[in-house]
């Protein structure tokens, strides 16, 4: 979130300048793209694939629909909706990191998803896509790295279509103290050095950890996404609160 | 984590089925006919509406609550009776199942799945070579003959023991001539009552 006096934001415990803070991501992300889905994997047991499909799951997506992923990094959740819109339909794979999309388009080629997929290098603040242009919009722990989320969100709300529906899967606030606990055990201890031992890079998820607990809680981002325009707005916790899927309509 | 226990189902469910749909070598052409359909089953005993997708060759699994093409709902206790198609008009009479929708998307999937033989000789003699897989699959035929017919013999032996050693259940043929005694007592009760009925009136 900007801080509109001084023109600062948080780049994970630190405070930088707005305009720092697109770079400083970029190089977090330009260093992990080649172990990214490593790292994954190992960071969250695997879990973090329930938590796409429970996604994917939530957004009533059919065949013929028009899908937007929204930092969609390595392409876990474009090739989820790649299968479901089928031919007629159409996903959109947006990131601001050229690295990430690399890796997502060599991936996804790899699986053999390449007719109806389009790699598009964009902000979120401000998407280079038509009004009312999407069914479903999706943003999988990306919105954590943006700089100004309020803009992001209007944007998204922009390029919705009437009716469609925009899904944040992000890391949130843990349900219980216990587990707050040994959460935060886990990610300022441990995951620095997995990432020293498997990435090579300890500060980038020394950020990932901080980032995470500098992003609003489950109720701050309902009510973000409420004051950008969306209705219906819900959420559900993820193995206890770890993540949240926030889900809002345009209307 | 329990909560997200579907995915997980659906997860592995995709896997395990596109790797048997990819055993069969007829079973992509048969799936291009039920293209983009959707087929959602639900449990009674498990509240979780499971729904299947066809698309690019393959069947996908989602846990959702949207419309489908058809909806079946069922309870454990009718799902071994669903592969038996004359029992399913009792069975929708009894509401123990409901079918909402397209009928003929359920009965193309359950055609589908019923046609379904996936080539394990094959995928076998890519990991141990085509002679041992062949010996492999003989083998287990040879297994399974022997088990059935072992099963069989077991439930004749068992039969005869009770009904013409121990004799505590009847033979069919006593059973037969018993229950004809009995439709005749009751006829002849219901003969009697009308009788007695018209006493009575007159």
């Amino acid at each position: 979130m900007t801080d509109q006096n001084s023109n600062t934001t948080h780049f994970g415990y630190k405070t930088v300048a707005a305009e720092q803070k697109v770079s400083m991501v970029a190089n977090v992300f330009h260093s992990v793209a080649a172990k990214y889905d490593l790292m994954n994997d190992l960071m969250s047991l695997g879990i973090h694939r329930l938590w796409k499909r429970f996604t994917i799951d939530c957004s009533g997506v059919r065949a013929g629909q028009q899908v937007l992923d929204l930092a969609g990094g390595t392409g876990d959740i474009t090739a989820l909706f790649s299968k479901r819109v089928g031919s007629t339909g159409k996903v959109v794979l947006a990131d601001i990191n050229a690295s990430m999309l690399n890796v997502g388009r060599d991936k996804l080629r790899d699986l053999g998803l390449v007719n109806n997929i389009e790699y598009v290098q964009a902000n979120a603040e401000a998407l280079p896509f038509a009004d009312n242009s999407f069914d479903i919009v999706s943003i999988g722990f990306g919105l954590r790295n943006v700089t100004d989320k309020d803009a992001a969100l209007r944007s998204i709300f922009r390029v919705l279509k009437p009716g469609g529906r925009l899904l944040v899967l992000e890391f949130s606030k843990p349900e219980h103290d216990w587990l707050s606990k040994a959460y935060d055990l886990y990610s300022f201890k441990l995951l620095p050095a997995m990432g020293q031992l498997v990435a090579n890079d300890k500060e980038s998820y020394q950020y990932l950890a901080e980032s995470i607990r500098m992003h609003p809680d489950q109720e701050t981002l309902k009510g973000m996404m409420q004051t950008a325009g969306f209705a219906e707005v819900s959420y559900h916790n993820l193995t206890g609160g770890i993540v949240a899927l926030h889900r809002g309509y345009k209307f | 984590m329990l909560p997200l226990l579907p995915q997980l189902f659906c997860a592995v469910a995709e896997k395990v089925l596109a790797r048997l749909i990819a055993m069969d070598p007829q079973a992509k052409a048969r799936l291009t006919r039920l293209s983009d359909k959707q087929l959602s089953f639900r449990l009674r005993e498990w509240p979780t509406t499971l729904v299947m997708t066809v698309s690019g060759g393959t069947i996908l699994f989602n846990q959702h609550d949207n419309p489908v093409d058809c909806a079946i709902q069922t309870d454990l206790a009718s799902l071994r009776l669903l592969r038996d198609p004359s029992q399913l008009t009792r069975l929708i009479k009894a509401d123990a199942l409901q079918i909402d929708g397209d009928i003929q998307v359920a009965q193309q999937y359950s055609h589908f799945f019923q046609q379904l033989s996936p080539d394990w000789q094959q995928a076998l003699s890519g990991y141990v070579g085509d002679a041992p897989a062949h010996k492999i699959a003989r083998s287990l035929q040879q297994a399974h003959a022997y088990f059935s017919n072992k099963a069989e013999a077991l439930s004749q032996m068992s039969t005869e023991l009770v009904q013409d050693e121990l004799k505590v259940s009847p033979a069919p043929a006593e059973l037969a001539q018993f229950s004809d005694a009995v439709s005749q007592l009751s006829a002849r009760v219901d003969k009697l009552q009308q009788q007695l009925n018209a006493l009575q009136e007159s």
